[in-house]
């Protein structure tokens, strides 16, 4: 998993010289099975005794210092001097690569606190058995009392670690500097433990007692070996240092893992799709109330109990808002700070009419632990007989029917949730592009308007004639010979599942519908229209008044657009036209903006939206496909 | 496996590359001089890397004696520099009885590095063959040469990825390989498509295999078939294209089939970007010499495409022909250009105790694999699916 970070290691740099103290894990020949390396040093003898021209004037610790411990193939000394950089680097991002193994790291200068910590001398007996280490170290504190310390919190990764993951343990490394250093100017927290460490090392253990002797007593190694253990479990980290400061942190590429395995999700892409974030947008927690407090601070806890309070997933936020008091760029907030640490994710709030249909990415296999965990969840229930039903865009409101006991609804609206929880679903939308067709300028020829059905351009709508084309023997042979498929496959009639509210629609719409039929249907498209155009302005006897304002409304349009507008016949009625032209020039028909989303922002309601867009079908194209947004949560193929 | 890697997919298949990669901004040599200590003897472009930079990061450029002749980038000042420290031994040559030097390419800090790391040390062992034999790098007045190597290798490896220096007797090779993840295994059942830049190419110029196997590349036939055709043995074929797959010569698309169904996504890209939209018209024409079918015409056709609607009905509502479309090609540039998806077929078996072709049921093999694999057609699997009762049908 190049996710995992490798080791980290811990380098301290002052005026005496620097000095590895610690690194985690200590058994560091296990790294070295894991990694195939191409090192060509020998292993050092680790009693050997080094001479560093750093620590030539304190012959005591350099004769102490015990080496050879391993990272790869590089002993602590030398990882301690390539990371005990110059004062110019400090404080910026440092990023080394070795080999196979990339370092990362965010040094930061720490100035001594200025007055000796009050409990640096308690501390000190635990080691005056061994005289000859304490009296360097306890000249060391007094020494460095106005000087700055080098701090370097190092993780060794994968080489392969891409940038972003780079970019996230960099942010780590840095916070943990920000932390220690708040600490250091609190209570000498770091001089404090620094100096336990170096004694600890002072006292000649084997390089694997040492650090672990180290862990053993030091708070800050202890922290830092949790850290490694939760980003190579979790990617959540909740460390609290020196029992005073909390340090949370999020690796996302690891934590979304949790619910999807596999996925790599970049901040970035978390970000993109929290940029589109939306007042009708929903949320839908992937975890249970109690791990929620996990990720916040005690002191952000009281906005999320006060959100999650009125938490469902039926809810857009704005409606989440307002009934938690809270303003809507907190519960952004707040939502964001939920996905990033991959406890919630972004949904359309549930509805009787949303649309659901099988992710591309599902991992839906007869080994998949999703199948059990399903059957766990809701006894007696097959995974793969509910999701089956949404091999087809299916809505809730569809799959139930009066008949059946109310309950049963909410129990598929339970499975619902969970599999949009576990990324098996995914919300189709309906999108509205502006394209009036250009053919019809030309005075299109008899054989285009022919072979062109009824309403070919409203897609939704024409459903139910191609269910019937489909059976028409007559067709289907002539398209069959191409292609080099394996063998000819025969029809699939699977797809009479209508959209509830698309039905509405055309229910609705039937006696609109009877004036514009004979138009598309007849032979010759345009002049027909035309005809009929004409014929309807001399009956109503439209005013000037009314011509006007529609030569107005329809300025914005070029001269191809507005002919074809004027040939639909809806484009005589002003609140249509006026409603069709605010919502072009509000640039919903760019395939920008859902529908919801429109009937969002235009508070419209459904009914009314998809009248209007039927009326002007022959110039608006409608189409199902995905919230980019949403999607790029999901790993496309 | 990139054994028979031709030269035509090399050279043009680097070019295909990740959008953080970067030019290589600077190249410079550094040498620890016997009295200056660390410096920078030659640069170009001059001063690219200050004094200060320089100062702050040369223990990463002429490092400690275990460091030595390892690949070290370092990231660090926005400059990521990637360097090959090398030391030669030589107690009669050098005043410090080695001579110790670095070759280092500089990038942008966000840019990838990972493919001039073989580069760098190859110039490196160059340099250092040319060190041993004539004293190169270490002669004092020389560095006017260098300079010239340096400047040359850093115009030709930015444009072309090659370079090629005649240096006295020596003559240096470089060329930039981009890393890339390994290509997908190929099955029988996956269509490959040639890319258009490479249409053109004379035959002669690729591979034996693949010579053999290219006319039947068409985007239409799948691996099986080109093997038939072709008489080459399906595994070799499948090895050739995952090959050509890895140097971005063809792209793997699913079968396609009048019973096919497509979704469409990210589909407002087509009539945004106007060059795409131009490209989509002259690629899905059916006769080119007649007037290009009308974005309208071509928009409505993906548009159309969504679940349980398959390619068969759009093409008897909209009549592609009639419009100059070729629906065939429509539909590979829709999914070469990810404007659709198409959406495949998984039969998965929940009963207890698999029996025999039920074993092939589990939600991984797609019914295209399933028609390739068994040979039978997909109409006799379709009939055996519906009969039995404890195999479910999932399209995603």
């Amino acid at each position: 998993m190049e996710v995992n970070p490798l080791a980290v290691i811990l380098v301290y740099f002052d005026s005496k010289g620097d000095r590895l103290l610690f690194r985690y894990p200590t058994h560091t020949h296990q790294l070295g099975e894991e990694l195939t390396l191409t090192s060509n040093k020998k292993k050092r003898n680790p009693f050997a005794v080094h001479t560093d021209d750093h620590d030539d004037q304190t012959p005591n610790i350099s004769a102490a210092k015990s080496q050879g411990g391993q990272l790869q193939g590089f002993s602590d000394d030398v990882l301690s001097t390539l990371f005990a950089v110059k004062p110019q680097l400090c404080n910026q991002k440092f990023e080394l690569k070795l080999n196979d193994v990339r370092f990362v790291s965010h040094p930061t200068l720490i100035p001594h606190k200025e007055q000796r910590p009050s409990n640096a001398g308690t501390s000190a007996p635990s080691t005056t058995s061994n005289a000859s280490s304490t009296s360097p170290a306890n000249a060391v504190a007094n020494v460095a009392k106005k000087q700055q310390m080098l701090i370097n919190i190092v993780f060794a990764l994968h080489a392969k670690a891409s940038f972003s993951i780079v970019k996230c343990y960099h942010e780590l490394s840095k916070r943990l500097g920000v932390a220690l250093k708040f600490e250091e100017q609190r209570s000498g927290y770091l001089t404090e433990e620094t100096s336990q460490m170096a004694r600890t090392h002072d006292e000649q253990q084997p390089v694997e007692r040492t650090f672990e002797l180290i862990a053993e007593r030091c708070s800050l190694a202890q922290a830092l070996k949790s850290i490694y253990h939760d980003l190579c479990t979790t990617g959540l980290l909740s460390t609290t240092l020196n029992q005073n400061l909390t340090l949370s942190f999020c690796l996302p590429q690891k934590a979304h893992q949790l619910h999807k395995k596999g996925s790599m999700v970049d901040p970035e892409t978390i970000d993109r799709c929290l940029r589109s974030l939306k007042p009708y947008h929903g949320m839908l927690l992937l975890v249970d109330f109690a791990e929620l407090l996990d990720c916040v601070p005690p002191t952000g806890a009281r906005m999320l109990l006060q959100l999650v309070e009125v938490y469902t997933p039926l809810m857009s936020l704005q409606s989440m808002a307002s009934d938690a008091d809270l303003g809507i760029d907190h519960v952004y907030k707040l939502v964001s700070h939920l996905v990033y640490w991959a406890k919630a994710t972004i949904i359309y709030p549930l509805c009787e009419t949303n649309v659901y249909v099988i992710a591309p990415d599902a991992p839906l296999h007869t080994k998949s632990h999703l199948v059990e965990k399903f059957s766990m969840r809701f006894a007696g229930m097959s995974l793969f007989e509910v999701i089956s039903d949404f091999s087809l865009p299916t809505s809730i409101g569809h799959l139930t029917t009066p008949l059946q006991q109310p309950a049963r609804q909410g129990i598929l609206a339970q499975m619902v949730l969970w599999m949009l929880q576990h990324h098996l679903l995914m919300q189709l939308h309906t999108y509205v592009q502006f394209m009036p067709s250009d053919d019809a300028d030309e005075f299109s020829d008899a054989a285009t308007a022919a072979a062109q059905p009824p309403g070919s351009n409203y897609v939704l709508g024409s459903c139910g004639n191609l269910t019937e084309d489909d059976d028409d023997p007559l067709h289907g042979g002539s398209m069959l010979s191409m292609s080099s498929q394996p063998l000819p496959v025969p029809h699939i009639h699977r797809r009479s599942i209508q959209e509830d509210h698309f039905s509405v629609g055309d229910g609705s719409l039937a006696s609109d519908n009877i004036a514009v039929q004979p138009s598309s249907s007849h032979k010759s498209n345009f002049s027909m229209t035309a005809s009929l155009s004409t014929d309807n302005c001399d009956e109503a006897s439209i005013d000037s008044m009314d011509e006007q304002k529609i030569n107005e409304l329809l300025q914005i349009f070029d001269d191809a657009d507005r002919a074809a507008i004027r040939r639909i016949p809806a484009s005589l009625n002003i609140d249509d036209l006026s409603l069709m032209v605010k919502l072009y020039q509000m640039g919903y028909f760019k395939s920008e903006h859902h529908l919801e989303e429109i009937m969002y922002f235009e508070n419209l309601r459904r009914s009314q939206l998809l009248q209007l867009l039927d009326k002007f079908r022959d110039v608006l194209i409608i189409y199902e496909t995905e919230d980019p947004a949403i999607a790029s949560m999901y790993n496309n193929k | 496996m990139h054994s028979h890697a031709n030269e035509g997919a090399n050279g043009i298949g680097s070019s295909v590359g990740g959008s953080t990669e970067g030019k290589i901004r600077c190249i410079f040599l550094s040498e620890f001089h016997a009295t200056a200590g660390c410096k920078i003897s030659c640069q170009v472009p001059d001063n690219y890397i200050s004094k200060e930079v320089f100062d702050a990061i040369n223990v990463y450029i002429i490092p400690k004696q275990h460091l030595q002749r390892c690949i070290l980038t370092v990231n660090t000042m926005d400059v990521k520099i990637v360097g090959y420290p090398v030391d030669i031994q030589d107690q009669q040559k050098y005043a410090r009885n080695a001579f110790l030097f670095n070759l280092c390419f500089v990038c942008d800090s966000r840019a990838r590095s990972v493919q001039y790391e073989p580069v760098v040390k190859k110039l490196s062992e160059y340099l250092i063959m040319m060190e041993e034999e004539s004293c190169f790098l270490s002669r004092e007045d020389d560095k006017v040469r260098l300079q010239n190597i340096f400047e040359t290798v850093l115009r030709d490896l930015n444009e072309r990825k090659v370079a090629t220096i005649v240096e006295g007797d020596n003559t240096i090779y470089l060329k930039i390989v981009m890393h890339k993840p390994d290509p997908p295994s190929v099955k029988d059942h996956m269509v490959p498509l040639l890319l258009v830049n490479f249409r053109n190419k004379p035959l002669e110029n690729w591979d034996l295999t693949t010579q053999q196997i290219l006319p039947y590349i068409n985007g239409i036939n799948h691996v099986a078939r080109i093997a038939a055709e072709a008489d080459v043995e399906t595994d070799l074929v499948k090895s050739c294209i995952q090959n050509l797959v890895y140097y971005g010569v063809v792209q793997l698309l699913p079968i396609l089939k009048y019973s096919n169904v497509y979704m469409t996504q990210n589909l407002k890209h087509l009539i945004q970007s106007t060059a795409l939209s131009n490209a989509c018209r002259k690629y899905v024409a059916l006769n080119p010499d007649k007037t290009l079918p009308s974005v309208q015409k071509i928009f409505q056709f993906y548009a159309s495409m969504t679940h349980g609607v398959t390619l068969r009905a759009i093409c008897q509502r909209l009549c592609p022909q009639n419009h100059n479309i070729d629906e065939r090609k429509l539909v590979i540039f829709g999914l070469q250009h990810k404007f659709i998806r198409c959406i495949h077929k998984y039969p998965v078996f929940t009963g207890s105790v698999p029996s025999c072709r039920q074993k092939m049921y589990t939600g991984l093999i797609s019914f295209d694999e399933i028609c390739c694999k068994t040979g039978l057609s997909p109409y006799t699997i379709e009939k055996d699916i519906e009969k039995d009762t404890n195999v479910t049908v999932i399209w995603k």
